[in-house]
């Protein structure tokens, strides 16, 4: 039995915004032991052998706002709790997986912490936070770690699970333009914005990606006929089946020539600058492995160079540069591959995966280069013999400042013709700053979904760029891709609100989806039948298309257990702030730590949006500061010192005076006759809510007296909680 | 007999409107007259009885071999399926030379066709066996691989309907519809905005499932299995019976409903594997199959989707009672009919095998007997049209499910006790999710109606009442065709349009050259009426690309005749005549849409004669206001642009616009004649296209005459104070055009420089300086390396011979070389000196002419 132990009491993955952080966190309620009474200054041995594992941790700032940081604190003294948090934060980083933030926390029991960091992918994250629990116990006890095999494990994880680099690159760029992202679970899709506003990318392509476009440029000799009679200057060539025809092909064009499979593109066996019949049968055999027809083309000389097209601008251009390392007479020529690799890698954008050796190895061109040279990738080369590869797509240099206007216009020309709204075009000129036509230079392809230049030094426009353009492309001008969002919180009476403003808005005329504990609606049909004030429900409402507003209920225990389904609303509503003995396992007691845990709802109210407060609960009226946009207030009282205060500051405030139902915004009033059926609590919250939601105040007031009889759900749905 | 040139016509050509092979056939002495050959007639009817050689009306044109070629390729074609009908054999000029023309629907088809006839009549001729018969099905067979197939065909028919132009881009499925910017494609029933990744979506049947359930839209709820354990316990967490399929196949392959026991389970589970790579168990709904067709956002067909069963007698098997199904004719093979035989295979003897039974059992009367669980087609099942029945409910839940995945054209499975109810209502659901789904069921259902699918995809593709089609101005004639399309399409970038131009000297779009060298023919216009950045097209269309392929589009807003006159290039192509030359220009007056115009010049007879041939309306234009055909047709209340006075006016019925041609740099204040015409023309072809005024206007007054804006037409330089004019007329027309202009020009002493093509007959050669020997004092013939299949000193013979009773000239100098001749003329000119060039290399002659007068006035003014 170990002196030492760190027990994982439980384990929450928190998708959205939560107590602790405005974005996806893992959260850990972790049990210390008897190491609450051993601080890291007292664990003999143990700061140095974490400092080794991972040297990466002197780069933490912690508390103290610069880099060592947080060794300081290792060596001043702190919590495993705290250090569990960091160990985790380095190793999702070691994995190519940076998420920034952490916290560590102590509960009302003595040794129980929450722990919790930021994620981009769950199971990494988790996987990462029990390696972390290892590692510091081996570090504690002074046993042996094997980091190297953790991280490679790590790494494998977060790249079989997470994002494409190309895709990464764009959901980056959304997230950045303040617009929401809704990741699917099942395959590659990435839906961005909400409801209707919505677009899907799929790594480089678009919702708007034609497929017929696709299937054009796939047939490499078809977008070839299509693009020249446009003036673009293509190589002649013709596809063949045979080798016998490839040869009397390249004599018909006359050499050199290049030769390249008639489909499937990135260069995987494009054969070029070939002399003679021999040499155009041997890149024939290898070309047929890829597709049935070859095609043989005139070789073109000159640099290779890839511009990506979005839209119809070029956004990134590239020249493809030769791969050459220098022999020592001690390494493999697969070791130094991987450290110039490397070198690359590390000169690329922080977030772009690093090229390993084996994405060069399967090539054929590659294969067919050492051949050529009598040379494997076990081969010593001896000191001073450079060894020289095949200029490679993902080895580029940026080139976007030079590109000839006449180029670039030739480019979009031609994705326009093929039809693509993202393409990679692949131009081979001797000067890209100069007319292809006074060169002699070409459009050798057209690729559709092409990879996004993740491996560009920093400060060039790479891959960033690209998933800017893309972003820009796919949400032109000030669109963010929302639509009406109406969160709802609070201790009471929020599923009758949330069905309640769904009816108002349904009648308003607007596509309107609500998710409550009453089940799932979408317009006056209820979907669902099951408690739908969850995290999935309201994820599930925001991937529909046919929305243009939605409502969504979030009860207090989903808020700690999942966090909102969206990242910002355009109307918050918190009704009441009530104890709630069901959250206590949740280390949720005093009034405090709720109104702390619902200020979520008001925290993501869009800067644009309106936070709506009810004026009669002291607790929840004090959360207005934390709205970054307007706040509306309601009030059973007409003579609410808070309702007098905001109408004085000139704000809006929706409050019961006598028989009449006031909306009032500063000097101005509207006053109309209080409905028959308005004694239901949920009715005020629900006409601040509608208001604020531009629902007109004669149709609020009608609505809700037609709400009852206008639905065809039970009458659970409007009676006060459910 | 020998078929000497077999040329393919691919639009409107002389002879038809209808795509149509063109061969021209040597008929020896014997065989122009069949009748002198009685025992060809006997054996070509003992091995092509259907072929009917009529019998030759008294006095009419003995029936020769090229006859039997004409009507053997046609009728070959129409027993091949071909939808042809139209053909002719024509005698030429050339004795015993025949022009046979014969429509396609498919090229490669009519060209077969051609050649089989070809060898028929070798056959006939040397008394040798010929199989008609095997030549048939052959031709069959490629016409079905040529043609478009069924579902793209409905849509291409429902285009052409609405009289939207289409073009085949591949052998296969890919068709443009429309031109320049309004071009669509389709592929199949898939149309270029059909999303790449709505394809995807619907490929992941659970991701597929879980965007449904999102938009509420019942489906049966499933799981991905790794091994038959799993499988079989999700079978049971489900709820038995279930489904079995791979998660990526198609075609219905691999699929096993109704699963209520773990062996059946296994042998599903084997199935899907071979059919995809992962596998899915589902809960199972009972009831039929159903497919839905969504187009936009509208239902547009329904079909109950029956497996192929056959019934008991109990006589026969059950092998014996599919023979029985299988023989009904109306079952075909393959995707081509709206039955197909059922497939009595592996599968059908596993379906066999769940019910009992086996292919030699007999089942007893009445007993229906499922051969497959799925409904496909193509494998013998049948559909019917419920289109009418569908529940609004449950079309509303269908249309969601495609918009959700977002395809524009969908085919949604849905599997319920019956369409006339809500989903909801009957626990039916949305199995699967279609891109590019077949039309066949909806088109010619087995049972029922059939729907008009294309014309609900097409309606999609344009929504309603356009064309797809851009303007299109086709501009022919002999003289003065790369000046009025260069005005009118000046005239039209007025109006805001991207203009796309084909002349004898490019392609241009937008202002950039695109293709360089003589692309007035269909395969350049072609390329401006494909280009995406076109917004008008206007056309040189010179005789040549009508002869050689026809026109490069069905039908044009706008066809300007410039003049005929005495016509050039006379002699080619059996054209020997004005009148053989103004039937050829005709052709696209022929062509003109019924709501565009002719624009035909008043003043030449032969081309205001084509006017009848229009199906559209006429605009005359003319420089004479007392011009008989332009008083009559403005009598009529119909368009006339004619010259009034100092301006042109143009009149329909009572309105009027006018035109100062001082606002006209172009005609040099009307001085310039033939300049006039053409800015007639091109008023009159913006009017008829639809141009309005003040376009017309600015387009006018922009249009300066200079070495950029109309290159090698009428280029005014000066030279020390002489006026050069540089030109790259080349025919009497252009001569007599000239000679007027110039003499509007105040000159102390005229020179002119001229050389020759050599492809023009002789006379014409001559003529040129027949004109000009009675204006010009001074003329410098001179002879360059292309002399076009003349031997040396031969055009300068003629063109020597053509002075020989000239008036006026009295000095004639003879120099070898275009640039020496300039450089000759220059230095023998003085100021107030004209001197007229005719350029034959127009680029380089204009830019060298350009840089000497430069160099010429820069060194005065120093």
């Amino acid at each position: 039995m170990n002196q030492y132990d760190i027990r994982i009491l439980d384990l929450i993955f928190l998708r959205g915004p939560n107590r602790w952080s405005y974005r996806p966190a893992l959260e850990a309620l972790v049990d210390i032991g008897a190491l609450e009474e051993s601080p890291s200054n007292t664990l003999p041995g143990f700061v140095a052998r974490l400092v080794e594992w991972l040297p990466g941790l002197r780069k933490h700032e912690c508390s103290y706002e610069e880099p060592g940081g947080f060794v300081r604190r290792l060596e001043e003294g702190t919590w495993v709790g705290h250090i569990l948090e960091h160990v985790t934060l380095e190793l999702q980083t070691q994995a190519g997986r940076p998420a920034g933030f952490g916290r560590a926390r102590s509960t009302a029991t003595t040794g129980v912490y929450h722990v919790v960091v930021r994620t981009t992918q769950e199971d990494l994250t988790r996987t990462c936070l029990l390696k972390a629990r290892e590692l510091i116990l081996a570090a504690i006890e002074g046993k042996a770690f094997d980091v190297g095999t953790a991280l490679r494990e790590l790494r494998v994880l977060a790249d079989r699970k997470g994002f494409g680099p190309s895709t990464a690159c764009i959901v980056d760029a959304a997230v950045n333009a303040k617009i929401p992202v809704v990741p699917l679970s099942q395959g590659n899709l990435v839906i961005l914005g909400h409801g209707t506003r919505q677009r899907r990318i799929w790594t480089a392509e678009t919702d708007r990606t034609s497929a017929i476009a696709e299937s054009i440029a796939s047939d490499k000799d078809l977008a070839k006929q299509l693009i020249a009679p446009c003036g673009i200057p293509v190589p002649e060539g013709h596809l063949v089946r045979h080798a016998d025809a490839a040869v009397e092909a390249a004599e018909d064009i006359g050499y050199p020539v290049a030769v390249k499979p008639g489909e499937a593109s990135r260069g995987e066996a494009v054969f070029l600058d070939l002399r003679d019949g021999e040499a155009v049968r041997v890149a024939f055999a290898a070309a047929r492995e890829v597709d049935s027809t070859v095609i043989v083309e005139k070789y073109i000389e000159g640099d290779e160079h890839r511009l990506l097209v979005v839209g119809d601008k070029v956004v990134a251009a590239t020249r493809a540069e030769p791969f050459r390392v220098t022999g020592n007479g001690r390494d493999t020529l697969h070791h130094l591959l991987s450290v110039a690799l490397n070198e690359i890698a590390q000169a690329a954008a922080p977030s772009a995966v690093p090229l390993t050796i084996e994405d060069f190895e399967d090539f054929p061109t590659v294969r067919l280069a050492l051949a050529r040279l009598n040379l494997t990738f076990d081969a010593v080369p001896a000191a001073g013999v450079k060894v020289e590869l095949p200029r490679h797509a993902k080895i580029g240099v940026d080139v976007l400042e030079q590109v000839h206007p006449s180029i670039a216009a030739q480019a979009t020309l031609a994705a326009r013709v093929v039809g693509l709204d993202i393409a990679g075009v692949d131009i081979v000129a001797r000067d890209i700053s100069q007319p292809l036509a006074t060169q002699g230079g070409a459009l050798i392809e057209i690729n559709a979904g092409p990879a996004l230049p993740t491996h560009l030094p920093r400060g060039a426009h790479g891959s960033h760029h690209a998933g800017e353009a893309i972003v820009r492309h796919l949400f032109p001008g000030d669109d963010h891709g929302r639509i009406p969002l109406i969160g709802i919180s609070g201790s009471g009476d929020t599923t009758a609100v949330a069905r309640m403003v769904g009816f108002l808005l349904h009648l308003h005329g607007v596509a309107v989806g609500v998710a409550c504990g009453n089940g799932l609606y979408l317009g006056e049909r209820r979907v669902d039948h099951n408690d739908s004030a969850n995290w999935a429900a309201g994820q599930r409402l925001l991937v529909n298309r046919t929305l243009n507003a939605a409502v969504i209920e979030t009860t207090a225990e989903s808020l700690l257990r999942e966090g909102l389904p969206y990242d910002r609303c355009q109307v918050g509503l918190v009704t009441s702030l009530a104890a709630d003995e069901n959250l206590a396992r949740f280390g949720v007691q005093d009034p405090e730590q709720l109104t702390k845990l619902l200020r979520t709802q008001v925290d993501v109210v869009l800067p644009q949006g309106i936070a709506v407060l009810n004026a009669d609960d002291a607790g929840v009226l004090a959360l207005a500061e934390h709205s970054d946009g307007e706040v509306l207030i309601y009030s059973r009282d007409a003579q609410s010192p808070a309702v007098l205060e905001a109408l004085a500051k000139g704000r809006r405030a929706v409050y019961r005076d006598e028989d009449e139902l006031v909306f009032a915004h500063g000097t101005e009033a509207e006053r109309l006759p209080l409905p028959p059926t308005f004694d239901a609590p949920a009715c005020l919250p629900a006409a601040a809510c509608a208001w604020a939601a531009n629902v007109p105040v004669g149709l609020i007031v009608s609505g809700i007296v037609g709400f009852p009889a206008a639905t065809t759900v039970t009458d659970e749905a409007i009676l006060p909680n459910n | 007999m020998e078929v000497a040139r077999v040329r393919a016509l691919r639009g409107p050509n002389l002879w038809s409107r209808r795509t149509a092979i063109e061969a021209i056939v040597h008929c020896n002495e014997e065989e122009r007259d069949l009748s002198r050959m009685p025992g060809f007639i006997k054996h070509l009817r003992a091995i092509y009885p259907q072929l009917q050689v009529l019998p030759v009306p008294d006095g009419g044109v003995p029936r020769s071999a090229a006859h039997v070629i004409e009507i053997a390729t046609l009728s070959l074609q129409a027993q091949a399926g071909c939808p042809v009908s139209f053909s002719r054999c024509g005698q030429t000029p050339e004795a015993g030379v025949f022009q046979v023309v014969v429509e396609y629907s498919e090229e490669s088809v009519g060209r077969a066709a051609l050649d089989i006839a070809q060898r028929l009549v070798q056959a006939t001729l040397d008394d040798a066996p010929f199989n008609v018969e095997s030549e048939v099905a052959r031709l069959r067979e490629m016409d079905e691989d040529e043609r478009l197939g069924p579902s793209t065909g409905s849509i291409v028919n429902a285009a052409l309907e609405r009289g939207i132009p289409y073009r085949r881009l591949t052998s296969g499925s890919l068709v443009q519809f429309g031109w320049g910017s309004r071009q669509r494609r389709i592929q199949a029933a898939e149309i270029d905005r059909t999303s790449a990744i709505a394809q995807s979506i619907a490929q992941d049947k659970q991701l597929t499932k879980q965007l449904l359930k999102a938009a509420g839209v019942p489906v049966p709820d499933g799981r991905e299995v790794k091994s038959i354990e799993e499988g079989w316990a999700a079978a049971c967490a489900l709820g038995l019976p279930v489904v079995v399929k791979p998660k990526d196949g198609n075609h219905g392959r691999g699929v096993t409903v109704n699963i209520e026991t773990k062996p059946h389970l296994e042998a599903a589970y084997r199935a899907a594997m071979e059919a995809g790579t992962q596998v899915i168990v589902e809960r199972y709904i009972p009831g039929h199959d159903y497919r839905f067709l969504v187009v936009g956002d509208k239902l547009i067909a329904a079909a109950r989707r029956d497996p192929p069963f056959v019934i008991g007698n109990g006589i026969h098997t059950v092998t014996e009672l599919v023979e029985e199904v299988n023989r009904d004719p109306r079952r075909g093979e393959g995707h081509a009919t709206s039955l197909t035989k059922i497939s009595f295979d592996e599968i059908a003897f596993t379906c066999l095998e769940l019910q009992g039974l086996d292919p030699s059992s007999i089942p007893a009367k009445g007993l229906r007997v499922v051969l497959r669980n799925n409904a496909n087609l193509s494998t013998g099942g049948t559909a019917t049209d419920v289109t009418d029945e569908v529940h609004p409910d449950l079309a509303a839940r269908v249309v969601a499910a495609a918009q959700m995945v977002g395809l524009d054209i969908c085919g949604v499975d849905v599997v319920c006790q019956t369409v006339l109810k809500a989903l909801e209502e009957q626990n039916g659901g949305i199995v699967e999710v279609n891109a590019a789904p077949g039309l066949r069921m909806h088109l010619s259902p087995s049972y029922g109606t059939g729907r008009k699918v294309g014309e609900a995809i097409i309606a999609e593709m344009f929504g309603t009442g356009t064309d797809a089609r851009i303007p299109v101005i086709a501009v022919t004639g002999t003289n003065g065709k790369t000046t009025t399309v260069r005005l009118t399409a000046h005239i039209l970038k007025q109006a805001g349009l991207r203009v796309g131009m084909t002349l004898t000297d490019g392609v241009f779009v937008q202002g950039t050259q695109i293709d360089s060298g003589d692309c007035s023919g269909p395969r350049s216009a072609r390329s401006v009426l494909m280009h995406p950045d076109v917004d008008a097209a206007v056309l040189e269309t010179a005789r040549g690309g009508i002869l050689r392929e026809g026109l490069a589009f069905d039908r044009c807003q706008v066809a300007v005749v410039t003049n005929i006159g005495a016509g050039d290039h006379l002699g080619l192509n059996y054209i020997t005549t004005v009148e053989d030359l103004a039937v050829l220009k005709r052709v696209i007056v022929q062509n003109v849409a019924a709501t565009g115009y002719a624009v035909l010049n008043a003043d030449d007879p032969i081309a205001a004669r084509c006017g009848a041939a229009c199906p559209g309306g006429v605009i005359y234009f003319s420089r004479n206001p007392a011009n008989p055909i332009s008083v009559t047709h403005r009598a009529q209340g119909r368009r006339v642009v004619v010259v009034d006075g100092d301006a042109i006016s143009c009149v329909e019925g009572d309105e009027l616009c006018r035109l100062p041609l001082a606002d006209i740099p172009l005609t040099f204040g009307g001085r310039i004649g033939f300049q006039v015409e053409n800015a007639l023309a091109a008023v009159a072809a913006a009017w008829g296209a639809g141009v309005d005024w003040t376009h017309i206007r600015a387009g006018l007054a922009t249009f300066l005459p200079s070495v950029a804006a109309t290159p090698g037409r009428f280029n005014v330089m000066d030279y020390r104070g002489a006026t050069v004019i540089a030109d790259y007329g080349h025919n009497p027309d252009a001569m007599v055009a000239l000679v007027q202009a110039v003499t509007a020009m105040p000159a102390k002493r005229r020179m002119v420089v001229i050389s020759a093509a050599g492809d023009r007959r002789d006379e014409d050669i001559r003529d040129q300086t027949r004109i000009l020997g009675n204006a010009f004092d001074s003329v410098i013939l001179y002879q360059d390396a292309c002399q076009r299949g003349r031997a040396d000193g031969e055009v300068l013979a003629l063109l020597r011979d053509g002075l020989s009773n000239a008036t006026r000239t009295c000095e004639v100098s003879e120099i070898t070389g275009e640039f020496v001749a300039i450089d000759n003329a220059l230095a023998r000119l003085a100021a107030g000196d004209l001197c007229l060039i005719l350029i034959d290399q127009v680029e380089e002659a204009l830019a060298y002419l350009t840089e000497r007068c430069r160099e010429a006035n820069s060194a005065a003014v120093a």
